[in-house]
């Protein structure tokens, strides 16, 4: 082997390897069958439970600032179905402080594979298949009840807006687990703090003081997961240009996590044999 | 330029000072206090391609540190590193599609799935051409007996059988170095042949070049001619096994079984210098025992010497040469007991 070969990682090989990796993680699941369909049923459950509550809060709130009963819930159908993607194929980033307090992440370092690719694939969260599911109803039921002129201007825009809302998603998720380089605790606190500013964009944000508008705008952009697409999709005045910075946003948030993975990595200390 | 060389190489962890108790917790949460601890302290190391290099020292040592950024995984806090010409850290990617790395305690393959779909995903990591994996997985199921395993997932091998599956799984790319910390521990005597058979096959044929940390000194004295002594982050040796014995292994000791005692057995050895005789009998009437044990400098005097002028008094029944083992001498290395002056000017005599 000549030296000067390099890693190639070319954006198929990189589907190819996640897919290899996710199927691997898909198989050892099944491989305790059981468990697999118990956990299914806990997931199923919890999601009916989710619904139900989503649908008596619905009921309550008619009308917020201006933006009616489908369209909140469009955003918070957003949030939710954000959370499932993250669980179900990047569930691994919520497994991040294990594989740095055990020293596990010392495997994926020693391979030629791009370590975030490893940690996505460490674990599947299967519950996230529940909100995927119900979080999806909910969104076309809304979209039913709004009056959007769809060609396919607004179809690619629509998939644009939810690419860039999920992209973000597990940038956060990615960038918040990423405290278990700094802070050694045996709990997820921080990320679990992190995750739950999602909370606040499940409504129009302009309820909420500017602080805190622009605290998850700009310093954990949930906004731009539910908030700012809707507005653009809904034409709301006079949020709907800020939408279309949805995939520069995610652009910015990619390069953020990343880079405070990096950061991380210096600091990362293994565990002692 | 060496295949690896690292230059004033270090490591500093930082450690949380706690009080012990609750009440120290508590107050750790209020008064946070550090201490630097230096895990690796200055290393220079170079090693030649094909080189079979025994990396030793006691616990916390820094000897699975310094392996840790020589494969990626850690990020030195000083010095240099170079593997094959690439920094390990910044390329990380590079650097780990050229090296194999067994960590003993810890597996490489995937705990659910059967080990045969290990190894296929990791040819896929590495991007093994098809041709070379299969030569690569057969010549290995038959070095390492592994036909009998393949099919179970990691879960279920016993440990023995989980470190020559580890084994295979960071050779399969045919790396040009592999770094192995501890790849016998808590193995039977029958796994560890077949290990170290299979590394030095690999070395042999492949011109595999080898660094491994262990506490095992047969794999040391089987493996590697080359011995690198590490204690408390510093290199306090490095140079040829032979040598590191011939210069603080120096003595033997014979062990003598006579048809009949000799009572002043101390008497015979008189003008020889350097001479320690031992009853090894535990019996109270001294005179009486049959069994001897001399030991000698054999720098000083031989052997056949020794037993020459046993022989003159008494029949010898049977008899064996002990030499020190290394594990003797890396003990005696921790315990300060050798001048360290003595040990680097032997170092430098070899390198």
């Amino acid at each position: 082997m000549e030296s000067n070969i390099r890693v190639k990682n070319s954006p198929w090989r990189i589907l190819y390897l996640y897919w290899r990796l996710y199927s691997q993680q898909l198989k050892a699941m099944m491989e305790y069958s059981a468990d697999f369909y118990i956990m299914i049923g806990a997931a199923a459950m919890t999601q009916i439970t989710g619904f139900l509550f989503l649908w008596v809060v619905f009921s309550r709130i008619p009308d917020i600032q201006g933006w009616g009963l489908w369209e909140v819930a469009f955003m918070y159908a957003a949030i939710y179905v954000s959370e499932g993607v993250g669980s179900l194929f990047f569930e691994g980033t919520w497994r991040m402080l294990r594989l740095v307090n055990m020293g596990e992440l010392d495997r994926y370092l020693v391979r030629p594979v791009p370590i975030v690719l490893q940690i996505f694939c460490t674990g599947i969260g299967m519950n996230g298949l529940g909100n995927i599911l119900i979080g999806g109803s909910i969104i076309a039921i809304s979209l039913s009840h709004i009056d959007i002129a769809w060609n396919l201007q607004t179809i690619v825009m629509a998939v644009l807006l939810f690419a860039s809302a999920m992209t973000i998603r597990v940038a956060i998720n990615l960038a918040a687990n990423c405290s278990a380089f700094w802070i050694r605790s045996s709990g997820n606190a921080f990320p679990i703090m992190v995750h739950n500013l999602g909370e606040f964009a499940k409504y129009p944000i302009t309820i909420f003081s500017l602080g805190l508008q622009l605290f998850i705008s700009i310093i954990v952009p949930f906004a731009f997961v539910s908030f700012f697409p809707a507005a653009a999709m809904f034409g709301k005045e006079p949020w709907s240009y800020w939408g279309w910075f949805s995939p520069l946003v995610a652009a910015y948030f990619v390069g953020l996590a990343l880079l405070i993975l990096r950061i991380g990595l210096r600091r990362y200390e293994s565990a002692g044999n | 330029m060496s295949l690896i060389e690292t230059k004033g190489l270090q490591k500093v962890f930082r450690q949380a000072v706690k009080d012990p108790g609750l009440a120290g917790a508590v107050k750790h949460l209020f008064t946070q206090r550090y201490r630097d601890k230096y895990a690796v302290e200055g290393i220079d190391l170079k090693i030649e391609e094909g080189e079979t290099v025994a990396y030793v020292g006691p616990n916390g040592a820094g000897k699975s540190t310094t392996i840790k950024m020589l494969s990626g995984v850690l990020v030195p806090s000083g010095g240099e590193i170079i593997v094959d010409g690439r920094v390990p850290y910044k390329q990380r990617m590079e650097n780990a599609q050229r090296i194999g790395a067994v960590f003993g305690q810890r597996t490489q393959l995937w705990w659910d799935i059967p080990v045969r779909e290990s190894l296929s995903l990791l040819r896929d990591i590495y991007q093994v051409p098809t041709d070379r994996f299969k030569k690569n997985l057969d010549v290995f199921t038959e070095l390492l007996g592994m036909d009998s395993f393949l099919h179970l997932s990691a879960r279920k091998l016993s440990l023995g059988q989980r470190m020559r599956a580890d084994l295979a799984a960071a050779l399969l790319h045919d790396p040009k170095i592999v770094y192995l910390d501890e790849p016998t521990i808590g193995l039977d005597v029958a796994v560890k042949h077949r290990i170290r058979d299979f590394i030095k096959e690999m070395n042999r044929s492949k011109g595999t070049t080898m660094l491994l940390t262990t506490h095992d000194l047969g794999d040391i004295e089987d493996l590697c001619e080359r011995l690198v002594i590490i204690d408390q982050g510093r290199i306090i040796y490095d140079g040829k096994l032979q040598e590191v014995k011939d210069e603080f292994a120096r003595e033997r000791t014979i062990h003598m079984q006579l048809s009949s005692p000799i009572p002043d057995a101390e008497e015979l050895f008189r003008g020889l210098p350097e001479i320690q005789v031992k009853r090894s009998g535990d019996s109270l009437e001294a005179s009486s025992d049959t069994d001897l044990s001399i030991r000698f400098d054999r720098f000083r005097c031989t052997a056949s010497d020794i037993v020459k002028r046993v022989m003159s008094r008494g029949e010898v029944v049977d008899f064996r040469i002990d030499e020190p083992s290394i594990e003797e001498i890396i003990r005696r290395v921790y315990d300060g007991k050798l001048d360290s002056a003595a040990l680097s000017a032997a170092g430098k005599g070899s390198a």
